[in-house]
């Protein structure tokens, strides 16, 4: 008999076995999909969320911020998915450093807030309020040189909105002001190019909001960052609405060399800046990365409780299996079949239960992935944009081999124990 | 389509017990359930064991058939003594040198009758022809159940198909322990007719039978009572 006949003879023989009880296997089988759908997942998320966070940050386009002092990775977090309690800088910080020779490009930003306008659309996940972007399109875009506009049905001519100086040419009463959209606020608020959007504003030192209406000039390609659910308009303009003239809120900078040594000397040159300070989006986001990894850590150790309790659960039902059998085994070994006979079978029969398990796990996990998405994105204030869930072939391949590999050693204790039954003890055990 | 064995015939025996000798541990009591029994088995033979309850007649089969070892004496199978053999010498022993057929025929309930008469040969990593099963099951009347499950057979069928299994590996000796003991008298017959003719074509049979009428078909029938042979008779022809 040739190893493939052998092999898929004993497989066959295993197959059959576990079909005789058939309410039970599945009980097994069932058992390990969850804890592998568990498992899946989480590996799922945190791949997709470090990922999520890692092309948040990359995608800032900045590799150091400058921004007035306070808690950087609340800075770099409100930087990733807006916020209230802003804090303001004079727009000089830029100028100043602006002259720095190792800086290669820079860009001012100033952010505010804005309530959104009430649509007929209900939708709680989207937030009620809205990141305003006050930008200067030449420096800002040399930062994202991958912002583009959609084009399509209701997205073709989008530009970038006129400039500060053309707009400050006339009265601004007089003006159509324009705004840029990034792609998700034109989706939640069912605008295209050319329609008008209203943000509604309370300026600094106001008591009572005012509303301002835009024409949208040009809705962005989406990026997967925090740009898709920004507002962005001339940086005087926001500067003006916001009633905080000369204030930006963060300067962006992108240094000439990209090393840590680099950023340590560019944040002594400014660190003497009153009421400034220099954050390296490299740091923030291995910080950031270092606090998910504790919580990982921590998410990680309920699945290995869910896969050790799924394994004695398998174990559990061969040793029932075997005890049931008992007779049967006996006769095996009196008409032929040696102890690792017995030991092939029975290890086969808990494999095929622990693959079986963990193919249906991966199914469900991998059909479930959005409906996981959709529930975490609307319980937990995630943060970042793009797919936070990202069921890769790496992990379904690492989920099938783990399983595997479980279900090897899950076996050798009932393979083991029904290979060392004495025949005629066995057959004995079982009449 | 037939079925043969095709045993040539040898002078020598195929077993020779001596002085087999099997003790108990029953609590503080030691049971002798074989006590310093001689015998061998020649080809073709057909040896009916029979005696009372608690006799010995089980215990004489299993020590014989290698299932388990004797307390004390000498077991040499095919010229082999199997004295101090590990557990894996003796299933390399027993595999395809003995049949087997027990009372409660012991078949898998979810591999069909075929399927349960093939299984030896995944053991002896042989690999099965329909064709020569077919054959075996033709000779034992029951070639129409080869795709029917145990559950679907009467208690004689389900014996022959035990029959079927440990014939598949062409064995030299049949050990066949109460083999009628859950059939009635008609089919117990039958089954007793196709172990003559068995025993014929060279097959060895050890069969243990409380049924005397049945067991004075065999070529010898031995007498156990209290582990000891104590009548050895012989039958000509």
């Amino acid at each position: 008999m040739d190893f493939h006949r052998h092999i898929l003879a004993f497989a066959t023989l295993a197959g059959k076995n576990l079909l005789r009880r058939v309410v039970r296997t599945s009980l097994a089988v069932t058992g390990v999909a969850l804890a592998v759908a568990v498992a899946v997942s989480l590996a799922g998320f945190v791949k997709g969320y470090h990922g999520a966070i890692t092309r948040s940050i990359d995608m800032l386009g900045f590799q150091v911020m400058v921004m007035a002092k306070g808690c950087p990775y609340e800075a770099a977090t409100m930087m990733l998915k807006g916020g209230t309690g802003l804090l303001y800088l004079p727009d000089s910080i830029y100028t100043n450093v602006a002259t720095d020779t190792g800086v290669a490009s820079i860009t001012p930003v100033f952010i505010g807030v804005a309530e959104k306008e009430q649509t007929s659309i209900q939708d709680d996940g989207a937030g009620s309020f809205i990141v305003v972007s006050g930008i200067e399109v030449p420096s800002f875009t040399t930062m994202k040189p991958w912002l583009s506009f959609q084009t399509g049905t209701g997205f073709d001519g989008g530009r970038w909105f006129t400039t500060d100086t053309e707009v400050t040419k006339e009265a601004p009463e007089n003006i159509k002001q324009e705004v840029v959209l990034g792609y998700e606020v034109a989706e939640y608020e069912q605008r295209k190019v050319g329609d008008t959007i209203a943000l509604t504003i309370t300026p600094s030192g106001a008591v009572s909001s005012e509303t301002h209406e835009y024409t949208v000039a040009g809705i962005l390609s989406r990026t997967g960052t925090q740009d898709d659910g920004t507002v962005f308009m001339p940086l005087s303009s926001a500067q003006r609405i916001f009633n905080r003239p000369s204030q930006i809120t963060v300067v962006g900078v992108k240094l000439k060399e990209f090393s840590s040594q680099a950023i340590r000397q560019f944040e002594e040159r400014w660190i003497s800046l009153p009421e400034v300070q220099i954050v390296g989006l490299q740091q923030v986001k291995s910080t950031l990365l270092n606090l998910i990894s504790t919580a990982q850590a921590m998410i990680g150790a309920v699945a290995v409780i869910a896969i050790v309790v799924a394994i004695i659960g398998v174990i559990n039902t061969i040793l029932m299996s075997i005890h049931e059998r008992t007779g049967e085994i006996g006769i095996m070994k009196a008409i032929g079949a040696s102890r690792s006979d017995i030991f092939e079978l029975i290890w086969y029969e808990t494999l095929a239960l622990c693959l079986l398990g963990g193919l249906a796990g991966i199914i469900v996990a991998y059909g479930g992935s959005g409906i996981i998405e959709f529930m975490l994105r609307h319980l937990i204030e995630l943060g970042v944009q793009g797919e936070i869930v990202v069921i890769s072939p790496g992990i379904i391949g690492l989920s099938l081999g783990g399983t595997v590999l479980v279900g090897f050693f899950a076996g050798l204790y009932p393979a083991w124990r029904a290979s060392s039954m004495r025949p005629l003890e066995a057959i004995r055990a079982g009449e | 389509m037939s079925y043969s064995l095709n045993h040539p015939s040898a002078e020598e025996p195929l077993i020779v017990g001596r002085n087999l000798t099997k003790h108990y541990r029953r609590g503080s009591e030691t049971v002798r359930a074989l006590d310093g029994v001689d015998l061998s088995v020649a080809t073709g033979e057909m040896i009916a064991i029979v005696g009372p309850s608690g006799s010995g007649k089980t215990t004489l089969v299993n020590t014989v058939a290698c299932l388990d070892a004797p307390t004390e004496g000498s077991l040499i199978i095919n010229g082999i003594d199997t004295r101090g053999l590990s557990e894996d010498a003796l299933v390399a022993i027993r595999r395809g040198f003995f049949g087997f057929v027990f009372q409660k025929f012991y078949l898998l309930p979810t591999l069909s009758v075929a399927e349960n008469v093939e299984l030896p040969l995944l053991f002896l990593r042989r690999n099965p022809s329909r064709r020569t099963t077919l054959a075996l099951l033709e000779t034992l009347e029951i070639a129409s159940r080869a795709d029917h499950l145990p559950r679907e057979l009467s208690g004689g069928q389900m014996q022959r198909v035990a029959i079927a299994r440990a014939l598949i590996v062409k064995p030299k000796v049949l050990i066949a322990d109460e083999p009628t003991g859950n059939l009635d008298s008609a089919t117990s017959d039958s089954i007793f007719d196709l172990f003559e003719d068995l025993s014929h074509q060279g097959l060895s049979i050890m069969v243990t039978t409380h049924n005397l009428p049945l067991a004075y078909r065999a070529s010898r029938v031995v007498t156990l009572q209290d582990g000891k042979i104590v009548k050895e008779e012989s039958r000509k022809g």
